[in-house]
């Protein structure tokens, strides 16, 4: 009999971020391009698990890149590492 | 003669070397959660300092300060159950059994084969698991023999005769004997303490004690239990599971991994032309405790709706995160016959074009080429938690929609 798991589907990919001097996204590596950000649609931040001893802290931005597409980032405040999800090769293309 | 096989304080010993603590620690099994605080077993150390299986732990932890309390496996408990059982089959015994760590069979027709009671017992003796200090007692009724077996020395076989028997079984506690805890109230208060005193009884005072439905006890202890043993029918054991990369808490979560086991189970047990009889739940949560839920099936079937009305309740007395679901299904039912509708529907042909579709490109590419998005917590903020990919499945339970 077999072992089954359960895939992640939307799964946070490592990228890097430039930030201005204020903390906000100014480009995002996608696919191996930089990718300048036109606008920041909205941010909020996101406290979880916090019952549990692997607590999650992120600041989530949703982006405007050039040219055009929306991207979603987060910055996960513990590490200070930044995230990629949702449709990267949609916004490289 | 029946030869019953007595593992003592099993389920401590378990939680012993599951936590990997000297089985002299003093140490006793901690209560479920959901259950009353009382102390299970515990170990002759823990013993001498007063603790006893029942005492509350309050009064447990006061009376012995260095006590350690083990959480309860049940489900490594029932995995070395059955060793023990299926180990005693293989020596041609048709084995019953009610208690973890305690079973028993009749010998009779395995004295040709093994060459004799001595063979025999040694032969049993070996399949005992190391370190168990595991006891045989040899008797011509079970309950005897189980008494036996409590009473006996580690390394050799408590024998009783027919003859022997009265006298072997005076002295024992009436508690041993199979009586509500009122009745055996009623016993202890009248100064009835031993299973002599509960033999010595005329039939009229032990109808009046004990009532119709429990006289078997009173026939018992005059050692006239003549009720044939029942064997158990050996399993023919299915076993799916299901790992998670973290500990789960969301219930929604764990009945998703439960339906897809269940799939996997049914379609297994089709594909051999068996169907299901029963199934056993088994959650690993998290700080090496277990959870476990038997369920016994009305009758044997391979209907993932039936199958899944039947578990889906009993994932919410699940107490604690969880690392691995697991089901384990008895297969030995017999093979379902289905009865053909006279109209097809016209849902049930695009559900078999879709099935044959994707049978056909699983055929092809592999079985992770069709996969079904289903939504977990959607009401996460963390976007790796809100989906999930599962295999899309092809049992004929599921709709289109899916």
């Amino acid at each position: 009999m077999g072992t089954h798991s359960l895939q992640q589907l939307t799964i946070p990919h490592p990228t890097r971020v430039i930030c201005a001097p204020n903390g906000v996204p100014h480009a995002v590596d996608i696919a191996g391009r930089r990718r300048t950000v036109v606008a920041v649609r909205d941010q909020w931040i996101a406290q979880d698990r916090w019952w549990t001893d692997d607590p999650v802290e992120r600041h989530f931005y949703e982006l405007i890149v050039d040219p055009g597409r929306v991207v979603f980032v987060f910055c996960e405040l513990r590490s200070s590492e930044w995230f990629l999800y949702g449709h990267p090769r949609a916004a490289a293309g | 003669m029946i030869i019953a096989v007595a593992l003592p304080r099993f389920s401590l010993h378990i939680a012993l070397l599951t936590h990997r603590i000297p089985v002299d620690a003093l140490a006793a099994l901690a209560p479920r959660p959901d259950a009353p605080q009382h102390v299970g077993a515990c170990t002759p150390q823990a013993a001498a300092h007063g603790v006893r299986a029942g005492l509350r732990v309050a009064e447990a932890i006061a009376r012995c300060p260095g006590l350690l309390l083990l959480p309860p496996d049940p489900d490594a408990t029932a995995a070395a159950h059955e060793r023990l059982l299926v180990r005693l089959e293989h020596l041609g015994a048709a084995v019953a059994s009610d208690t973890p760590g305690e079973a028993c069979f009749v010998a009779d027709g395995l004295l040709r084969l093994h060459g004799g009671y001595e063979v025999l017992i040694r032969r049993v003796h070996a399949v005992l698991p190391v370190g168990a200090m595991g006891r045989i007692g040899v008797a011509p009724t079970r309950f005897v023999a189980q008494q036996a077996a409590h009473h006996a020395p580690t390394q050799l076989p408590y024998v009783v005769t027919r003859d022997e028997m009265a006298a072997f079984l005076a002295p024992l506690s009436m508690h041993a004997l199979p009586i509500s805890a009122p009745r055996a109230q009623g016993f202890w208060d009248v100064g009835i303490r031993t299973i002599g005193a509960v033999a010595a009884l005329t039939r009229a005072a032990a109808l009046e004690h004990l009532g119709r439905n429990e006289l078997r006890a009173w026939h018992i202890a005059r050692g006239e239990d003549d009720e044939p043993l029942l064997p158990r029918t050996p399993p023919q054991p299915l076993r799916v599971h299901v790992r998670f990369d973290e500990p789960v808490d969301t219930l929604a979560t764990i009945e998703i991994a439960a339906r897809i086991l269940l799939e996997e189970l049914a379609r297994t047990a089709r594909t051999r032309g068996t169907s299901l009889r029963g199934l056993i739940l088994r959650a690993r949560l998290i700080g090496h405790s277990s959870w476990m839920r038997e369920i016994a099936l009305r009758d044997a079937t391979t209907d993932v709706a039936r199958l899944t009305l039947a578990t889906l309740p009993l994932l919410t007395h699940i107490s604690a995160p969880i690392e691995e679901l697991a089901i384990d299904a008895d297969a030995s039912g017999g093979q379902i016959a289905q009865q053909l509708s006279l109209a097809s529907l016209a849902r049930d042909e695009r559900t078999r074009r879709t099935h044959e579709v994707v049978a056909h490109i699983r055929a092809a590419m592999g079985d992770g080429a069709v996969m079904r998005a289903i939504p977990l917590e959607t009401w996460s903020d963390l976007p790796e938690r809100q989906w999930a990919l599962i295999p899309y499945s092809s049992s004929p339970s599921h709709t289109p929609r899916e």
